[in-house]
């Protein structure tokens, strides 16, 4: 007990948690804000949503081969080679590629198209009937979307986000590696080039517990807003 | 009020063209509840979605209230849509949403009313199908039947002048079935909304249908008034159909009945089902019948019945048993002259009759 009380690392562990915790939280808001989208034009234009005009359904065609190729491209690479490819990117938007900043681009555009392809799957997975319903009461597509396909995905959608938030979490950790900041830098400075196992053990054991925390917290929400 | 003008649909597959629909040409009048009836994969389905444009024609057109709509397309189609009334077999309702969210939905996409006449809409419609006191609750929390109510209270929010019913009540129960067919029949009085419905029971049509329309792989082979293609069915598909629920008149009867006896159908309607005939005929005419087949009873109001009788022989022709009787030529005179007799009778009365045997 005083080993721990007395544990010289706890302000810098309290830094790195709470830049893990910002990293996460502001990656997994521009994540929602581009995969939500990204889902729904693969949903759109995928092959189950095809139109009988054949000028319209090679369009379509085009648009979902296009994004899909780039969706697998993305998520096909390993997440720490991304993360050094995308460092002039990085540099260029955020305009560093260090720290708790130069963390996030590359985040979202590695776990942006993962979270794509779970909101196309759960659309899909939106009864057909819905869709039809909505047809043949004269909605438009957006109207459909925002009035019946949402609503019903809803409960899926939090449960995606939920893993996706599990994920980044995860992939933040990663970043330590080329200077990202948050718990995984710690881990990698103390646990790895110093070899302070203590410190790395606490960071794996904050990791744990903020994982169990967002399921958790994702699960009730899931819960209170299924109606089945 | 619907006019379906040679109507034709063509799938292309991989094995070649398939013709779910080919030639179909129907008159729907405003206020009627047309049924269309045909075994699965006969094209009712197809014919039903082509009426709002779920799915286009490949040849034809469909003209509602005397405009042509077959070429809608966006704001026009919806505005159409809007229209026109859709239920489903499964319901199709939003799981997610409460009954009243759910009846509200098309209200606020056609975006007409304010949102206080949208609540007292969704009031009426509930309340028209008996649901009023269910509004909060989810779809999940109700049986099929109430779930259908909430699908039919959907489709008339936006007061639409054509109800378009996909096996309304194919997914529900006997019991189920009938409280929904009642409800149906109620608003076509009520609301003097046509109704276009597709099943593939003939009982359902028996039940609420004013005309019905039989497919049978893509073609239409029959259609009229419902009593009259019940009581004088000309296409073996029909039959077939009608046989489904014990009405096939002929079976059996013709090579099973006594040789030497005569068989006559006898079919009436109306003011003539009033009458107490088979007495009456018995006393003026001095035969005795057995009856073979029947079917009497009341549909949409209208008192009808369909007798196929046997003509006994006369005492002295069945008394070694009818089985062995001669032929009608070995007939005794007097048989034949009753017989005679019994037909003027008929005639006179204005009685539908065919001799079978």
């Amino acid at each position: 007990m005083d080993a721990l009380l007395n544990f010289e690392y706890w302000p810098e562990i309290g830094t790195g948690t709470v830049d893990t915790l910002i990293m996460t939280g502001v990656a997994l808001l521009f994540t929602v804000l581009i995969g939500l989208p990204l889902g729904v034009a693969l949903f759109l234009t995928g092959p189950q949503h095809r139109s009988p005009q054949v000028r319209l359904a090679r369009l379509q065609a085009a648009v979902y081969a296009v994004l899909s190729f780039m969706v697998n491209v993305l998520r096909s690479v390993p997440f720490l080679i991304l993360l050094i490819l995308l460092i002039p990117t990085t540099r260029w938007i955020v305009g560093t590629s260090l720290g708790v900043q130069g963390s996030i681009p590359p985040l979202v555009i590695g776990i942006a198209p993962f979270f794509a392809r779970l909101v196309e799957t759960l659309l899909r997975e939106v009864d057909h009937g819905v869709f039809e319903a909505c047809r043949s009461m004269g909605a438009t597509t957006r109207q459909t979307i925002f009035w019946a396909l949402f609503p019903e995905a809803l409960p899926g959608l939090l449960s995606a986000i939920t893993v996706t938030a599990i994920a980044l979490i995860g992939y933040s950790a990663m970043s330590g590696v080329i200077g990202g900041g948050g718990l995984g830098d710690l881990a990698v400075r103390y646990g790895y080039q110093r070899f302070n196992t203590a410190v790395m053990i606490v960071t794996v054991a904050i990791l744990v517990v903020l994982v169990q925390l967002v399921q958790m917290l994702g699960d009730r929400f899931v819960r209170r807003l299924s109606h089945r | 009020m619907i006019r379906i003008d040679h109507i034709g649909k063509t799938y292309r597959t991989p094995q070649g063209e398939f013709h779910a629909l080919r030639e179909i040409t129907l008159e729907i009048a405003r206020g009627d509840i047309f049924g269309i009836i045909g075994r699965s994969g006969a094209g009712k389905s197809t014919l039903l979605r082509i009426l709002n444009l779920l799915e286009r024609p490949t040849q034809g057109r469909v003209l509602i209230e005397d405009q042509d709509v077959t070429a809608f397309e966006g704001e026009p189609l919806r505005r159409l849509r809007q229209r026109i009334g859709f239920v489903f077999q499964h319901f199709n309702l939003l799981n997610s949403r409460t009954v009243y969210d759910n009846v509200r939905l098309p209200l606020r996409v056609a975006g007409e009313l304010s949102s206080a006449d949208e609540k007292r809409r969704v009031g009426e419609v509930l309340d028209l199908v008996g649901l009023t006191d269910q509004a909060q609750k989810y779809p999940r929390q109700l049986s099929g039947g109430q779930q259908q109510r909430v699908g039919i209270a959907r489709a008339l929010a936006n007061r639409p002048s054509v109800l378009l019913c996909d096996e309304a009540t194919s997914a529900l129960d006997p019991e189920t079935t009938q409280s929904i067919l009642r409800l149906l029949t109620d608003i076509n009085r009520q609301l003097g909304l046509t109704i276009v419905l597709i099943t593939h029971g003939m009982d359902v049509i028996r039940a609420i249908a004013d005309r019905v329309a039989i497919l049978d792989h893509g073609h239409l082979v029959e259609t009229g008034k419902v009593l009259d293609v019940f009581l004088n069915p000309q296409h073996a598909t029909t039959r077939s159909l009608l046989a489904d629920i014990g009405l096939d008149a002929e079976s059996g009867v013709l090579s099973n009945g006594a040789s030497g006896a005569r068989v006559v159908r006898l079919t009436y309607q109306g003011e003539t089902a009033e009458l107490p005939v088979l007495s009456q005929l018995t006393r003026e005419c001095g035969v005795d019948f057995s009856i073979l087949v029947g079917s009497v009873g009341h549909l949409k109001g209208t008192r009808y019945g369909q007798l196929t009788l046997e003509i006994q022989p006369s005492d002295n022709a069945s008394s070694n048993g009818g089985a062995s009787a001669g032929s009608p030529s070995d007939e005794s005179p007097s048989d034949e002259s009753r017989f005679q007799r019994l037909l003027a009778s008929l005639n006179r009365r204005g009685l539908h009759f065919e001799v079978l045997r």
